[in-house]
Protein backbone atom coordinates (compact mmCIF):
# COMPACT_ATOMS: atom_id res chain seq x y z
CA UNK A 1 0.00 0.00 0.00
CA UNK A 2 2.85 2.29 0.93
CA UNK A 3 4.52 1.61 -2.37
CA UNK A 4 1.25 2.35 -4.14
CA UNK A 5 0.99 5.77 -2.48
CA UNK A 6 4.60 6.50 -3.27
CA UNK A 7 4.14 5.66 -6.95
CA UNK A 8 0.84 7.54 -6.98
CA UNK A 9 2.56 10.57 -5.43
CA UNK A 10 5.36 10.57 -8.00
CA UNK A 11 2.92 10.10 -10.84
CA UNK A 12 0.78 12.97 -9.58
CA UNK A 13 3.83 15.19 -9.29
CA UNK A 14 4.95 14.30 -12.78
CA UNK A 15 1.50 14.87 -14.18
CA UNK A 16 1.08 18.27 -12.56
CA UNK A 17 4.56 19.20 -13.74
CA UNK A 18 3.54 18.19 -17.24
CA UNK A 19 0.33 20.22 -17.00
CA UNK A 20 2.25 23.18 -15.65
CA UNK A 21 4.68 23.09 -18.48
CA UNK A 22 1.91 22.65 -20.97
CA UNK A 23 -0.09 25.61 -19.74
CA UNK A 24 2.91 27.82 -19.06
CA UNK A 25 4.01 27.33 -22.65
CA UNK A 26 0.73 28.76 -23.84
CA UNK A 27 1.72 32.09 -22.44
CA UNK A 28 4.10 33.42 -25.00
CA UNK A 29 7.02 35.46 -23.80
CA UNK A 30 7.87 38.22 -26.24
CA UNK A 31 11.15 40.10 -25.98
CA UNK A 32 11.44 43.62 -27.34
CA UNK A 33 14.98 43.92 -28.65
CA UNK A 34 16.91 46.51 -30.61
CA UNK A 35 19.71 49.06 -30.44
CA UNK A 36 19.65 51.80 -27.78
CA UNK A 37 17.17 54.63 -28.34
CA UNK A 38 15.04 52.73 -30.86
CA UNK A 39 11.94 53.21 -28.68
CA UNK A 40 11.66 49.80 -27.04
CA UNK A 41 10.35 51.08 -23.71
CA UNK A 42 8.00 53.52 -25.44
CA UNK A 43 6.45 50.58 -27.32
CA UNK A 44 6.39 48.38 -24.20
CA UNK A 45 4.60 51.18 -22.34
CA UNK A 46 2.12 51.59 -25.18
CA UNK A 47 1.33 47.87 -25.31
CA UNK A 48 0.95 47.76 -21.53
CA UNK A 49 -1.20 50.90 -21.47
CA UNK A 50 -3.40 49.77 -24.37
CA UNK A 51 -4.14 46.35 -22.88
CA UNK A 52 -3.67 46.62 -19.13
CA UNK A 53 -3.76 50.35 -18.39
CA UNK A 54 -0.32 50.12 -16.82
CA UNK A 55 3.21 51.23 -17.72
CA UNK A 56 6.50 49.35 -17.91
CA UNK A 57 9.26 51.86 -17.30
CA UNK A 58 10.61 55.37 -17.77
CA UNK A 59 11.86 56.61 -21.15
CA UNK A 60 14.55 59.15 -21.95
CA UNK A 61 16.42 60.60 -24.92
CA UNK A 62 19.72 59.58 -23.35
CA UNK A 63 20.68 56.12 -24.64
CA UNK A 64 20.63 53.16 -22.25
CA UNK A 65 17.78 54.43 -20.08
CA UNK A 66 16.64 50.82 -19.64
CA UNK A 67 19.50 48.95 -18.05
CA UNK A 68 17.60 46.05 -16.55
CA UNK A 69 15.11 43.89 -18.42
CA UNK A 70 11.56 44.67 -17.32
CA UNK A 71 8.71 42.25 -17.62
CA UNK A 72 5.00 42.86 -17.88
CA UNK A 73 3.06 39.64 -17.45
CA UNK A 74 -0.29 38.40 -18.69
CA UNK A 75 -1.03 40.95 -21.38
CA UNK A 76 -4.01 39.76 -23.37
CA UNK A 77 -4.14 41.11 -26.90
CA UNK A 78 -7.22 40.55 -29.00
CA UNK A 79 -7.59 41.04 -32.71
CA UNK A 80 -10.35 42.23 -35.01
CA UNK A 81 -11.44 38.66 -35.75
CA UNK A 82 -11.78 37.83 -32.04
CA UNK A 83 -8.61 35.81 -31.66
CA UNK A 84 -6.61 36.46 -28.50
CA UNK A 85 -3.11 35.82 -27.26
CA UNK A 86 -1.78 35.99 -23.70
CA UNK A 87 1.78 37.15 -23.51
CA UNK A 88 4.50 38.43 -21.25
CA UNK A 89 6.29 41.41 -22.66
CA UNK A 90 9.97 41.74 -21.80
CA UNK A 91 11.43 45.17 -22.38
CA UNK A 92 15.19 44.69 -22.72
CA UNK A 93 18.16 47.04 -22.52
CA UNK A 94 19.47 48.24 -25.88
CA UNK A 95 21.95 45.84 -27.41
CA UNK A 96 25.12 47.38 -28.77
CA UNK A 97 28.74 46.36 -29.26
CA UNK A 98 30.31 49.46 -27.77
CA UNK A 99 29.42 51.48 -24.71
CA UNK A 100 31.40 54.62 -23.93
CA UNK A 101 30.53 56.92 -21.05
CA UNK A 102 31.72 59.95 -23.07
CA UNK A 103 28.49 59.60 -25.07
CA UNK A 104 26.45 60.37 -21.95
CA UNK A 105 28.52 63.43 -21.09
CA UNK A 106 27.08 65.14 -24.18
CA UNK A 107 23.69 65.04 -22.48
CA UNK A 108 25.08 67.02 -19.58
CA UNK A 109 25.63 64.07 -17.28
CA UNK A 110 28.36 64.15 -14.64
CA UNK A 111 31.39 61.95 -15.29
CA UNK A 112 30.85 59.66 -12.29
CA UNK A 113 27.20 59.18 -13.12
CA UNK A 114 28.05 58.50 -16.78
CA UNK A 115 30.62 55.84 -15.85
CA UNK A 116 28.09 54.08 -13.62
CA UNK A 117 25.50 54.27 -16.42
CA UNK A 118 27.99 52.70 -18.85
CA UNK A 119 28.70 49.88 -16.43
CA UNK A 120 25.02 49.21 -15.81
CA UNK A 121 24.33 49.34 -19.55
CA UNK A 122 27.02 46.70 -20.11
CA UNK A 123 25.39 44.46 -17.52
CA UNK A 124 22.08 45.21 -19.22
CA UNK A 125 23.28 43.92 -22.59
CA UNK A 126 24.48 40.73 -20.92
CA UNK A 127 21.07 40.36 -19.26
CA UNK A 128 19.22 40.95 -22.53
CA UNK A 129 21.30 38.25 -24.21
CA UNK A 130 20.66 35.90 -21.29
CA UNK A 131 16.89 36.33 -21.72
CA UNK A 132 17.15 35.74 -25.44
CA UNK A 133 18.86 32.44 -24.81
CA UNK A 134 16.78 31.17 -21.93
CA UNK A 135 13.32 32.54 -21.83
CA UNK A 136 12.02 34.16 -25.01
CA UNK A 137 9.49 32.64 -27.42
CA UNK A 138 9.29 35.48 -29.92
CA UNK A 139 11.05 38.74 -30.69
CA UNK A 140 9.94 42.22 -31.64
CA UNK A 141 13.04 43.84 -33.11
CA UNK A 142 12.80 47.63 -32.91
CA UNK A 143 14.60 49.92 -35.30
CA UNK A 144 14.67 53.68 -35.64
CA UNK A 145 13.46 54.38 -39.21
CA UNK A 146 15.44 57.60 -39.37
CA UNK A 147 18.70 55.64 -39.10
CA UNK A 148 20.56 53.25 -41.39
CA UNK A 149 19.35 49.72 -40.57
CA UNK A 150 22.54 48.12 -41.92
CA UNK A 151 24.43 48.47 -38.67
CA UNK A 152 26.61 45.56 -37.73
CA UNK A 153 24.76 45.01 -34.46
CA UNK A 154 21.38 44.69 -36.23
CA UNK A 155 22.63 42.19 -38.78
CA UNK A 156 24.30 40.24 -35.97
CA UNK A 157 21.22 40.25 -33.72
CA UNK A 158 18.81 39.22 -36.48
CA UNK A 159 21.28 36.43 -37.32
CA UNK A 160 21.34 35.27 -33.69
CA UNK A 161 17.51 35.39 -33.46
CA UNK A 162 17.21 33.44 -36.72
CA UNK A 163 19.70 30.82 -35.54
CA UNK A 164 17.55 30.31 -32.44
CA UNK A 165 14.57 29.83 -34.76
CA UNK A 166 12.52 32.43 -32.90
CA UNK A 167 9.67 34.17 -34.72
CA UNK A 168 10.55 37.82 -35.25
CA UNK A 169 8.60 40.94 -36.20
CA UNK A 170 10.68 43.94 -37.19
CA UNK A 171 9.22 47.26 -36.13
CA UNK A 172 10.23 50.37 -38.06
CA UNK A 173 9.63 52.94 -35.34
CA UNK A 174 9.50 56.74 -35.23
CA UNK A 175 7.49 57.20 -38.45
CA UNK A 176 6.17 60.44 -36.91
CA UNK A 177 9.57 62.01 -37.68
CA UNK A 178 9.94 63.73 -41.08
CA UNK A 179 13.16 61.94 -42.09
CA UNK A 180 11.86 58.44 -41.33
CA UNK A 181 12.38 55.95 -44.16
CA UNK A 182 10.65 52.69 -43.12
CA UNK A 183 11.07 51.33 -46.68
CA UNK A 184 14.82 51.16 -46.08
CA UNK A 185 14.20 48.74 -43.19
CA UNK A 186 11.81 46.71 -45.34
CA UNK A 187 14.43 46.26 -48.03
CA UNK A 188 17.09 45.43 -45.43
CA UNK A 189 15.13 42.53 -43.93
CA UNK A 190 12.86 41.16 -46.65
CA UNK A 191 12.73 37.74 -44.96
CA UNK A 192 10.76 39.07 -41.96
CA UNK A 193 7.50 40.96 -41.47
CA UNK A 194 8.15 44.68 -41.04
CA UNK A 195 5.57 46.96 -39.43
CA UNK A 196 6.05 50.73 -39.54
CA UNK A 197 4.70 52.48 -36.44
CA UNK A 198 5.11 55.45 -34.17
CA UNK A 199 5.39 54.25 -30.61
CA UNK A 200 5.15 57.86 -29.51
CA UNK A 201 1.82 58.88 -31.08
CA UNK A 202 0.48 55.36 -31.59
CA UNK A 203 0.26 55.53 -35.37
CA UNK A 204 -0.30 52.09 -36.94
CA UNK A 205 0.15 50.12 -33.68
CA UNK A 206 -3.13 48.34 -34.46
CA UNK A 207 -1.50 46.67 -37.44
CA UNK A 208 1.40 45.66 -35.18
CA UNK A 209 -1.07 43.95 -32.81
CA UNK A 210 -2.61 42.09 -35.76
CA UNK A 211 0.84 41.00 -36.93
CA UNK A 212 1.68 39.86 -33.38
CA UNK A 213 -1.49 37.74 -33.27
CA UNK A 214 -0.56 36.23 -36.59
CA UNK A 215 3.08 35.45 -35.84
CA UNK A 216 3.15 34.81 -32.09
CA UNK A 217 -0.31 33.30 -31.63
CA UNK B 1 61.80 50.25 -60.25
CA UNK B 2 58.43 48.50 -60.37
CA UNK B 3 57.00 45.93 -57.98
CA UNK B 4 55.74 42.53 -58.94
CA UNK B 5 53.27 40.44 -57.01
CA UNK B 6 54.97 37.16 -56.17
CA UNK B 7 51.67 35.29 -56.25
CA UNK B 8 50.12 36.22 -59.59
CA UNK B 9 52.83 38.29 -61.27
CA UNK B 10 50.85 41.51 -61.61
CA UNK B 11 53.07 44.57 -61.89
CA UNK B 12 52.76 47.84 -60.09
CA UNK B 13 54.53 51.12 -60.71
CA UNK B 14 57.29 52.21 -58.40
CA UNK B 15 55.90 54.01 -55.38
CA UNK B 16 52.41 52.73 -56.08
CA UNK B 17 50.18 53.11 -53.05
CA UNK B 18 47.88 50.41 -54.40
CA UNK B 19 50.09 47.62 -53.14
CA UNK B 20 49.68 48.81 -49.57
CA UNK B 21 46.26 47.19 -49.62
CA UNK B 22 47.63 43.97 -51.11
CA UNK B 23 47.55 42.88 -54.75
CA UNK B 24 44.37 44.06 -56.49
CA UNK B 25 44.15 40.83 -58.49
CA UNK B 26 44.91 38.09 -56.02
CA UNK B 27 45.18 39.82 -52.64
CA UNK B 28 48.81 38.72 -52.32
CA UNK B 29 50.87 40.54 -49.77
CA UNK B 30 54.39 39.78 -50.99
CA UNK B 31 56.00 41.89 -53.67
CA UNK B 32 59.35 41.81 -55.41
CA UNK B 33 61.36 44.74 -56.77
CA UNK B 34 62.03 44.12 -60.45
CA UNK B 35 64.29 46.14 -62.75
CA UNK B 36 62.48 47.99 -65.52
CA UNK B 37 64.23 46.07 -68.27
CA UNK B 38 63.61 42.76 -66.59
CA UNK B 39 59.93 43.50 -66.07
CA UNK B 40 58.71 41.11 -68.75
CA UNK B 41 61.34 38.49 -68.13
CA UNK B 42 58.77 35.99 -66.95
CA UNK B 43 56.90 36.11 -70.24
CA UNK B 44 59.85 36.52 -72.60
CA UNK B 45 62.03 33.85 -71.05
CA UNK B 46 59.12 31.70 -69.86
CA UNK B 47 60.26 31.78 -66.29
CA UNK B 48 58.00 31.24 -63.35
CA UNK B 49 57.76 33.88 -60.66
CA UNK B 50 59.49 31.53 -58.25
CA UNK B 51 62.50 31.32 -60.54
CA UNK B 52 62.65 35.10 -60.85
CA UNK B 53 62.52 35.41 -57.09
CA UNK B 54 65.46 33.02 -56.77
CA UNK B 55 67.48 34.93 -59.36
CA UNK B 56 66.68 38.36 -58.06
CA UNK B 57 69.13 39.87 -55.61
CA UNK B 58 66.28 41.92 -54.10
CA UNK B 59 64.47 40.98 -50.95
CA UNK B 60 60.77 40.32 -50.98
CA UNK B 61 58.68 43.13 -49.60
CA UNK B 62 55.98 41.82 -47.32
CA UNK B 63 53.02 43.88 -46.19
CA UNK B 64 51.95 43.74 -42.59
CA UNK B 65 48.22 43.74 -41.96
CA UNK B 66 47.19 47.03 -40.34
CA UNK B 67 46.37 46.73 -36.65
CA UNK B 68 43.01 48.45 -36.85
CA UNK B 69 41.79 45.74 -39.23
CA UNK B 70 42.68 43.02 -36.77
CA UNK B 71 40.79 44.73 -33.96
CA UNK B 72 37.49 44.61 -35.87
CA UNK B 73 37.50 40.83 -35.79
CA UNK B 74 35.30 40.43 -32.71
CA UNK B 75 34.33 36.89 -33.67
CA UNK B 76 37.76 35.48 -33.04
CA UNK B 77 37.95 37.04 -29.64
CA UNK B 78 37.86 34.99 -26.51
CA UNK B 79 36.34 37.62 -24.22
CA UNK B 80 32.67 38.54 -23.87
CA UNK B 81 33.35 42.02 -22.49
CA UNK B 82 36.44 44.14 -22.96
CA UNK B 83 37.02 46.98 -20.57
CA UNK B 84 38.88 49.48 -22.76
CA UNK B 85 38.95 52.06 -19.96
CA UNK B 86 36.72 52.67 -16.94
CA UNK B 87 33.28 53.41 -18.41
CA UNK B 88 34.22 52.29 -21.93
CA UNK B 89 33.30 48.79 -22.94
CA UNK B 90 33.33 46.63 -26.05
CA UNK B 91 30.74 43.88 -26.01
CA UNK B 92 30.91 40.64 -27.94
CA UNK B 93 27.20 39.96 -28.30
CA UNK B 94 27.76 36.78 -30.29
CA UNK B 95 29.68 35.29 -27.36
CA UNK B 96 26.96 36.54 -25.01
CA UNK B 97 24.30 34.81 -27.10
CA UNK B 98 26.11 31.49 -26.78
CA UNK B 99 26.34 31.23 -23.01
CA UNK B 100 26.45 33.04 -19.71
CA UNK B 101 30.15 32.42 -19.36
CA UNK B 102 32.02 35.62 -18.88
CA UNK B 103 35.58 36.29 -19.86
CA UNK B 104 36.46 39.92 -19.37
CA UNK B 105 39.35 41.48 -21.26
CA UNK B 106 41.11 44.35 -19.57
CA UNK B 107 42.91 47.14 -21.43
CA UNK B 108 44.97 46.06 -24.41
CA UNK B 109 44.95 42.59 -25.92
CA UNK B 110 46.33 39.80 -23.79
CA UNK B 111 44.94 40.56 -20.33
CA UNK B 112 41.84 38.74 -19.11
CA UNK B 113 39.69 38.12 -16.09
CA UNK B 114 37.88 34.80 -16.12
CA UNK B 115 34.67 34.59 -14.12
CA UNK B 116 34.71 31.01 -12.87
CA UNK B 117 31.35 31.38 -11.13
CA UNK B 118 29.60 32.10 -14.42
CA UNK B 119 31.05 28.92 -15.87
CA UNK B 120 30.15 26.71 -12.91
CA UNK B 121 26.44 27.54 -13.01
CA UNK B 122 24.03 24.70 -13.59
CA UNK B 123 22.17 26.03 -16.60
CA UNK B 124 19.30 23.52 -17.08
CA UNK B 125 18.18 23.70 -13.43
CA UNK B 126 18.20 27.47 -13.54
CA UNK B 127 15.90 27.39 -16.52
CA UNK B 128 13.33 25.31 -14.68
CA UNK B 129 13.40 27.68 -11.75
CA UNK B 130 12.87 30.69 -13.95
CA UNK B 131 9.72 29.32 -15.52
CA UNK B 132 7.77 29.41 -12.25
Amino acid sequence: MKIFYQTYGTAKKKFSHFLNRFFKKKRTRIGIYGPPNAGKTTLANRIARDWTGDAVGPVSEIPHETRRARKKEDIIISGANGSTITMDIVDTPGVTTKIDYHEFLEYGMEKDEAIIRAREATEGVAEAMHWLREDIDGVIYMLDSTLDPFMQVNIMMIGIIESRKLPVIIVANKIDLPDAIPARIRSAFPQHPVVAISGLDGRNVESLYETMLEFFG
Amino acid sequence: MPHKCTKCGREYKDGSTEILKGCASCGGKKFLYVKEKELNKDVLEEKSIDEIIKESPEEILELSVPKSKQEVQMYDRVETIRIVAPGTYELNIEKMAESDERIVGVGKEGSYIVDLMSMAKDQPKKKKGKRK
